[in-house]
């Protein structure tokens, strides 16, 4: 026990004044004027009240009234706080936050971090309560124990180094919780962590309330090398029927220590494929290109591996590669075309490997079922036809899930079946007013088309001048993506069947506009032509932590996933089997190991497996920490005073003690009941001595 | 004026003395008082030349030779001398106790003025009956001496008005000086309070007495002297010394009432003793009644003696 005022218990002293009141008050309160005290001091007995306490009750009313007004403005605290949650409640509770993100396997530091986790449960008492939080991007309780800690020690034992990353936010708004229900008035949070700078960003709004105290815990390792690697690039080049592919792996040096003949290994379906040795300044970058391999259709399953360091989870990197989606474009020109129709058209499609265009060009009476066969899109160009067998033939390619694109230009020529194919209905050119040409007015930016024109700076579509277009009357208004800026529809799809048709009101070379002039000429064309051929870029790897919709991963690739069926089953890098659940819509699987996923479907009449490369967010590679004092002080909104070794401590000074525990409030309501009472009392015997 | 009938007296009225209190004129109060008196009610306690004879004595040597009786020597051969009876002329003083503690009242006339129209009273009777009037008021020490004159009436008036109970009070002191200023005798009358051991008093008194004076002694008390009716725990303090002292008067009224009342009686016994007229005047007495009590038994003492 300690005062934050000891100076006031001088008041104490004043204490002799009730007692003085209680022994002189009463007789000196009235004086009476008398001739001579003569015979009245020769009467021995003159008043026993001035030599004895009359009421003690009274007396010690007051005396306690005054002692408690004293002390409380002495402002008691105890400096003992355990004995203090003994005293009040009987112990504590404390909540152990261990962080077990993927960083925490640099080095020793889990052991480090387990071996103070076990000490601090060691300090508990068996009126104590303690909960393990394990953390790293999500939190969950590990254990809560009562009397016995066992269940806590044991959790501690069981739990492991996970994949993801550190995020405090999460862990200490679990803390947070789990102490505000508590019925202990000493409450604290234990962080055991490294304290990655990435963990923290400070916008995470979590704030203890006062009595809920935050110790830091923070766990060094021994510095040694870290080397990560943080991605890999494929380049990739049409070979044949399939592709050849170059990997490029970048490597990053965490650590202010340079690594010279480092091991890169590129393995493929678990064979190693080629190695190289390479040197890293401190914190220097290096990449690393491995010569090409052939790829199918067939699934690649790829690692890069370098020699281990002292963190493990950053050492490989996996990846799934097969041959990309090729989307065959088949161009219709007129059997008359103007000279270099199809010229634009052909130059943009020849640009880029993501995907790989291919393109034939014929003309419109070459058009037939067998040249339809195989491609993804059809760019009819500056042609419209949908009348006879090749009508017929379009109008079948796109129900099957083709893609059409029909562009408007000076030769097309409207015949009714055009209207079961086009989304409207198209006439005369307009004529050609070079003081009022048109742009782009309006684009609807949420089309797969147009979104990648969404962000800033990323293309001005109208920047492009329009000298002339075909009217095109739309029959639902809905279908239009664009339009000129005076009104006019600039293009509208339709879907047929699996299909899709879009109509480009004007031409795609430089006849009634320059926009195959402009920079957004090429990634527009492009656009066009993936969207039509559904492409889908493939994704070589996921990172733990991530939700994926298994179902959407089977239709990209072009098959149906019954749940009821195929019963998918995903194998997890550590080989347990998960059966996944979900609607045949939605099929959710979390990713939460570094590996390789198996998704099997045995219940399906051909089972196709689905292989994942997972790999850890290599945002934990970068070890930097921040101050843990820092993070208390945030969240707490306290100061964190006295650093003891490797252990922050929250030590309280005299002022937040005693302003937490408040002694001062129980001791002033205690002195005015008091007062109240002895009020009541001393009112009665007035009344009773009259 | 407004007077009450008082019980013990058939037929005589009294003043009440808070009524004489509102009246400043002193000799006003004093007329009031004792012209309802039988005038020239005491003789002259010695002989003096008057009309009345008295007796014959034997001649002494140094008697007047003027004063023998030649008659009776012729019928009996020897020298007498005539004597004749003064009524008349005789010395009349207040010695007024002023101290503090006279100056006290529980609630009517305080002791010091009930004691002023006491000696007004006194002394205006006095001129009355032609005798010479005087006055000395003291505390612990004399204060103001007026000699007994046949003209002093209105200063012995004017002497009892100034008269304020200022300081602590000693009768021995006081009273063994003023023997020196009644050197002759004459009728002196003593209002006190006295607050001191009857021996003490009586030793101071006897003086005036062996002197030949014809001593009156006026004990005047207040009510709460006499019966202490405080109830309240109180400190009582001392009006002249200030001394306090607690008091629960509940507890010691009675032994305080029988202290003063075997103080009274001490000193009645004392004084009869001496044959010195005592007696004890209670403030809430009406005065008139109080002093016609007193004369009267001084007159049927008188006819004793």
């Amino acid at each position: 026990m300690a005062f934050l005022a000891p100076l006031l218990l001088l008041g104490l002293a004043a204490l002799a004044v009730p007692v003085l009141l209680h022994l002189t008050h009463r007789e000196r309160d009235q004086v009476v004027l008398f001739p001579s005290l003569m015979f009245l001091e020769r009467v021995p007995y003159r008043s026993m009240r001035r030599q004895k306490i009359r009421n003690w009750p009274l007396f010690l009313l007051r005396c306690a009234a005054f002692i408690l007004l004293i002390l409380a403005f002495a402002r008691p605290f105890f400096t003992d706080t355990t004995s203090l949650a003994v005293t009040l409640n009987g112990g504590r509770e404390i909540v152990l936050l261990l962080d077990r993100s993927y960083s925490m396997g640099y080095s020793d530091r889990w052991q480090q971090a387990q071996v103070a986790a076990r000490e601090e449960i060691n300090t508990l008492g068996p009126n104590d309560l303690a909960t393990l939080v394990l953390f790293e991007q999500r939190a969950e309780i590990g254990a809560r124990s009562s009397v016995n800690h066992d269940s806590v020690y044991a959790a501690i034992a069981r739990a492991e180094v996970g994949a993801n990353i550190t995020r405090f936010g999460p862990a200490l708004q679990l803390a947070k919780s789990i102490l505000e229900q508590s019925e202990f008035t000493e409450r604290e949070v234990v962080l055991i962590s490294d304290f990655q700078k990435n963990g923290w960003s400070g916008d995470e709004a979590v704030s203890f309330e006062d009595g809920i105290r935050l110790r830091p815990l923070p766990i060094d390792g021994t510095d040694a090398s870290n080397v990560t690697i943080t991605s890999v690039a494929f380049e990739r080049e049409p070979f044949s029927a399939a592709e050849q592919v170059t990997t490029v792996a970048r490597l990053v040096n965490q650590s202010d220590l340079n690594v010279t003949n480092l091991l890169v290994t590129l393995e493929l379906d678990g064979r190693e494929v080629a190695t190289q040795q390479i040197d890293i300044a401190a914190s220097g970058t290096a990449m690393v290109s491995f010569d090409p391999f052939i790829v199918g259709e067939d699934q690649l399953r790829g690692t890069v591996r370098i020699s281990d360091d002292a963190l493990l989870q950053d050492n490989m990197f996996h990846f799934t590669v097969s041959s990309g989606q090729l989307v065959s474009v088949l161009i219709v020109k007129p059997d008359a075309p103007t000279l270099d129709s199809s010229l634009y058209l052909e130059n943009a499609l020849a640009v880029g490997n993501t995907p790989t265009f291919v393109t034939e060009t014929i003309t419109v009476r070459d058009l037939n079922t067998d040249v339809l066969e195989g491609r993804s899109v059809v760019i009819l160009n500056d042609t419209a036809p949908f009348d006879g067998p090749a009508g017929n033939a379009l109008v079948n390619f796109v129900g099957a899930g083709g893609g059409l694109l029909a562009v408007l230009g000076e030769s097309v020529r409207w015949t009714p079946e055009a209207s079961d194919v086009l989304p409207g209905s198209f006439g005369a050119p307009t004529a050609r007013l070079s003081s009022r040409n048109n742009v782009l007015g309006y684009v609807d930016y949420s089309h797969p088309v147009f979104d990648v024109f969404n962000a800033p700076r990323s293309g001005d579509l109208s920047s492009a001048q329009f000298f002339q277009q075909r009217p095109f009357t739309v029959t639902n208004p809905e279908s239009v993506l664009a339009r000129f800026a005076d009104g006019s529809v600039a293009l509208a799809e339709r879907r047929i069947g699996q299909g899709h048709v879009l109509v480009w009101a004007s031409t795609l070379d430089s006849y009634w506009n320059d926009l195959a002039l402009k920079p957004v000429y090429l990634p527009f064309v492009h656009q066009l032509v993936k969207h039509l051929g559904k492409y889908v870029e493939p994704i070589e790897w996921h990172t733990t932590a991530q939700v994926l919709d298994v179902a959407s991963m089977y239709a990209a690739s072009g098959h149906q996933l019954e749940l009821e069926r195929d019963d998918p089953v995903a194998v997890t890098p550590t080989g347990v089997r998960l059966p996944i659940t979900g609607t045949d819509s939605t099929v959710l699987l979390e990713l939460a190991h570094q590996g390789f996923y198996e998704i099997h479907t045995p219940g399906a009449v051909v089972d196709v497996p689905l292989a994942l490369a997972v790999n850890a967010d290599r945002s934990e590679s970068d070890l930097t920490t921040l101050d843990p004092q820092e993070l208390a002080s945030s969240v707490t909104g306290r100061a964190v005073t006295e650093r003891l070794g490797n252990l922050v401590l929250h030590e309280r000074s005299p002022d937040d003690a005693e302003g937490q525990q408040a002694l001062w409030r129980y001791l002033l309501v205690a002195a005015l009941l008091l007062l109240t009472a002895e009020t009541v009392l001393s009112n009665q015997l007035s009344q009773r001595v009259r | 004026m407004a007077a009450q009938r008082h019980t013990l007296i058939p037929g005589a009225s009294f003043v009440d003395p808070k009524v004489l209190a509102r009246i400043e004129n002193l000799e006003l109060v004093a007329r009031i008082l004792v012209d309802g008196f039988i005038n020239g009610i005491h003789k002259a306690s010695y002989l003096g030349v008057s009309v009345d004879f008295a007796e014959h004595r034997g001649y002494m040597p140094g008697d007047d030779i003027r004063r023998i009786d030649w008659r009776l020597y012729a019928r009996t051969d020897r020298y007498y001398v005539k004597e004749f009876e003064a009524d008349s002329n005789a010395n009349f003083s207040v010695i007024l106790d002023v101290s503090k503690s006279m100056g006290f009242s529980s609630g009517g006339l305080s002791k010091l003025d009930y004691a002023k129209f006491l000696a007004a009273s006194l002394t205006y009777l006095a001129n009355q009956q032609r005798d010479r009037v005087g006055i000395v008021t003291f505390d612990s020490e004399i204060i103001e001496r007026v000699p007994p004159s046949a003209k002093h009436l209105d200063v012995v008036f004017h002497t009892i008005d100034r008269a304020i109970a200022g300081r602590p009070g000693l009768l021995g002191g006081p009273l063994l000086r003023m023997t020196e200023f009644f050197k002759r005798r004459g009728i002196l009358a003593l209002i006190s309070d006295f607050y001191e051991e009857p021996d003490t008093i009586l030793r101071a008194v006897k003086q005036f007495r062996a002197q030949g004076h014809d001593v009156m002694v006026f004990h005047v008390l207040d009510p709460a002297e006499l019966e202490f009716p405080y109830d309240a725990a109180s400190s009582f303090e001392d009006m002249e010394s200030g001394e306090r002292i607690p008091i629960v008067p509940e507890n010691l009224r009675e032994q305080y009432k029988k202290l003063i009342e075997e103080h009274t009686s001490a000193l009645a016994k004392s004084f009869n003793e001496q044959r010195i007229d005592y007696a004890v005047f209670n403030t809430s007495t009406p005065i008139d009644y109080a002093l016609f009590a007193f004369l009267s038994a001084r007159e049927r003492m008188a006819r004793v003696r």
